[in-house]
């Protein structure tokens, strides 16, 4: 278990983060999202003890990693953003150094070596020289370099940046395999590789917490509305036509798409879904039975992924303003601050 | 600390680094050893060695600008002082494997007075006295270079700081006349030192007006003390140059006195270093 406690974080006057308070449970998987510069690497930094805190703490199974750095950091393996490889040794001698390091045992050392190794199918490349390795190889010793030890915790600062879109499926698959067995937590400024890894969601941004919960609770949190989109080659009365036993005219947003075709989106309120638990588990079905019986022709139904992306811009531009609104209004006391 | 000392030894040998320093120490100490000792028929080796500290300028660079600068570039500090050890094994451990390189060509040094020993009238006994100081100045300015390297990420700054650190620690005794000679260079000396203190102090703490506070009373000082007591301004001055000045304290040795105070000299210097590789890492991650 890891506590986040007041965790604040000055660069000369700026903020990176800020009076930051969460607790990271056990066996699972986290990610934290926010735009660059929200504070996420240097979070991430503090936790593992390779930055100091400017003030507050990170409790590591209750252990303080500012006052007891040595016996805090056993307990936590780290991937940071540029994997941190010494290029003029294999993947072997590499992963003995850092097992050694992480005071693994003598005797258990290369067998622990040939279990990550296995783990992250990098047998095949033990005897060769990290230098002459590709990207997505160097991405999984750094990985193996954090699970070499056997770590309860892991923490991997945007594993998937860099690399092809069949590497970001692998790591990705990697990723929820070690989160059954460790907790794992990462970061990302992508929305959609933290909504479909992780089980829990904290929202960064201007270093300060701005929400959290699961994919599910961040979107139901903000409302409880749903919304569809529908293309159809149908005009738009057609389709009104169609929802209106249903819905009413003002829940419909028409625009045209690229094709030719109408693009509808339509919102159902809040209301309407908690009444109907039906249309709440399924409203693709919903909406294209409306369709149907219309005989109202259509090309797709589709629910808007968006819902969770347009809560992270309110969240995160919201905070942009606020800080930068704050900076202009007291540069100097920043700057005292920060000595 | 173990891990980090075998994991710097192997790098040093798999990479140029080592190699090189060994070879250019060797090719200069050897060349020093046949002008003296073998051309011009000197029996004690300790002049060869005495000129030999010129290796100093090529392999201490070599050795130690990458040791920090080079962990922090390629991130690779992240690996090291993320995991459960101490700052000080890491720091040690790097600093042992310097020290076990720059050992290699010292030891066949060591065989230079035995080589010598047919031909009759060595002087072990102050052969190896003037060996063993050689060591300990290389080892001081390894611990220095070491402090250097955790400054800068850049390899080639790195260098040409350890390069000067060398020039100038070998060259201040000729300086000292010059800048101790009279009242007013040295109170020039004081005010000058007066700023370095003030830019170190903002460099370590960050408070501006601490350092111009320090700056302005240090310098005010050394203003009036050059007008009341020129006496004592003069010797401070050549007493504050003579803390850098690794050349004197070597060189008491070709005069065949053995001296403990040189020796403690130069492991005060290498536990300086190290204090101040800790200082300086500790420093960067509290920023």
């Amino acid at each position: 278990m890891i506590e986040v406690r007041n965790l604040t974080k000055r660069y000369g006057n700026r903020i990176a983060v800020d009076d930051l308070n969460f607790t990271i449970g056990q066996g699972r998987i986290y990610g934290f999202l926010g735009p660059n510069g929200a504070g996420k690497s240097t979070t991430m930094n503090i936790m593992t003890g390779y930055l100091a805190p400017s003030a507050g703490d990170v409790l590591i199974d209750g252990v303080s990693i500012v006052d007891m750095p040595e016996k805090a950091k056993t307990h936590i393996g780290y991937l940071p953003e540029i994997p941190p490889l010494y290029s003029d040794m294999t993947v072997r001698e590499y992963l003995s150094f850092a097992a050694e390091l992480r005071k693994v045992p003598r005797r258990k050392i290369r067998e622990r070596c040939d279990a990550v190794m296995a783990d992250l199918s990098l047998v095949e490349c033990a005897d060769r020289l990290i230098r002459n390795l590709s990207k997505g190889y160097r991405q999984r010793i750094g990985l193996a370099q954090a699970l070499v030890h056997e770590p309860e915790t892991l923490i991997l600062d945007e594993p998937t940046v860099g690399l092809d879109p069949k590497q970001i499926i692998e790591i990705r698959e990697l990723i929820k395999k070690l989160g059954k067995k460790h907790t794992v937590i990462l970061s990302s400024h992508i929305l959609a590789e933290v909504s479909e890894i992780c089980d829990t969601i904290l929202i960064l941004s201007g270093g300060k917490l701005k929400a959290s919960g699961s994919p599910a609770e961040l979107t139901k949190g903000q409302s409880g509305a749903i919304a569809v989109t529908v293309t159809s080659p149908a005009d738009e009365k057609k389709i009104l036509a169609a929802l209106s036993p249903k819905l009413s005219k003002g829940q419909v947003r028409f625009s045209s798409d690229p094709a030719g075709l109408v693009r509808a989106e339509i919102t159902i309120g809040e209301e309407t879904v908690r009444n109907d638990p039906e249309l709440a588990s399924d409203p693709r079905r919903f909406v294209s039975g409306l369709l149907a019986q219309a005989s109202c022709p259509y090309y797709s139904v589709e629910i808007m992924e968006s819902s969770l992306e347009k809560i992270f811009l309110e969240l995160t531009e919201e905070q942009e303003t606020a800080a930068e609104r704050k900076a202009a209004a007291e540069p100097e006391n920043g700057k005292e601050a920060g000595e | 600390m173990r891990a980090v000392y075998k994991k710097e030894l192997r790098s040093s040998f798999t990479t140029m680094t080592g190699p090189v320093a060994i070879a250019v120490m060797l090719f200069i100490a050897g060349y020093m050893f046949r002008t003296y000792n073998l051309a011009n028929g000197l029996s004690s080796v300790i002049y060869a060695v005495f000129n030999s500290s010129l290796i100093f300028y090529f392999v201490v660079p070599i050795l130690s600008m990458r040791v920090f600068a080079e962990e922090r570039r390629q991130r690779t500090d992240q690996l090291l002082f993320t995991a459960p050890v101490r700052l000080i094994d890491i720091i040690l451990g790097k600093y042992f494997a310097l020290v076990t390189v720059f050992a290699v060509p010292v030891l066949v040094l060591c065989t230079m007075p035995v080589v010598l020993r047919p031909s009759g009238g060595s002087t072990p006994a102050l052969d190896y006295a003037g060996i063993l100081v050689f060591f300990l100045m290389g080892c001081a300015y390894l611990s220095a270079g070491m402090f250097i390297s955790t400054l800068t990420e850049n390899l080639i700054v790195s260098a040409i700081l350890n390069i000067l650190f060398v020039a100038v620690t070998m060259m201040i005794h000729n300086a000292y006349s010059m800048i101790s000679g009279t009242v007013f260079t040295s109170m020039i000396f004081f005010v000058v030192l007066s700023f370095l203190i003030g830019i170190a102090v903002y460099a370590m703490t960050g408070f501006y007006w601490l350092s111009i506070g320090v700056l302005t009373v240090l310098a005010a000082v050394s203003l009036i003390l050059s007008y009341m007591e020129s006496g004592f301004i003069t010797g401070s001055a050549e007493k504050i140059l003579g803390i850098l000045d690794f050349y004197s304290h070597f060189e008491s040795f070709v005069y065949e006195t053995f001296s403990l105070t040189d020796i403690a000299y130069f492991i005060s210097a290498i536990a300086v270093g190290i204090i101040l590789t800790h200082t300086s890492i500790v420093r960067r991650r509290w920023n």
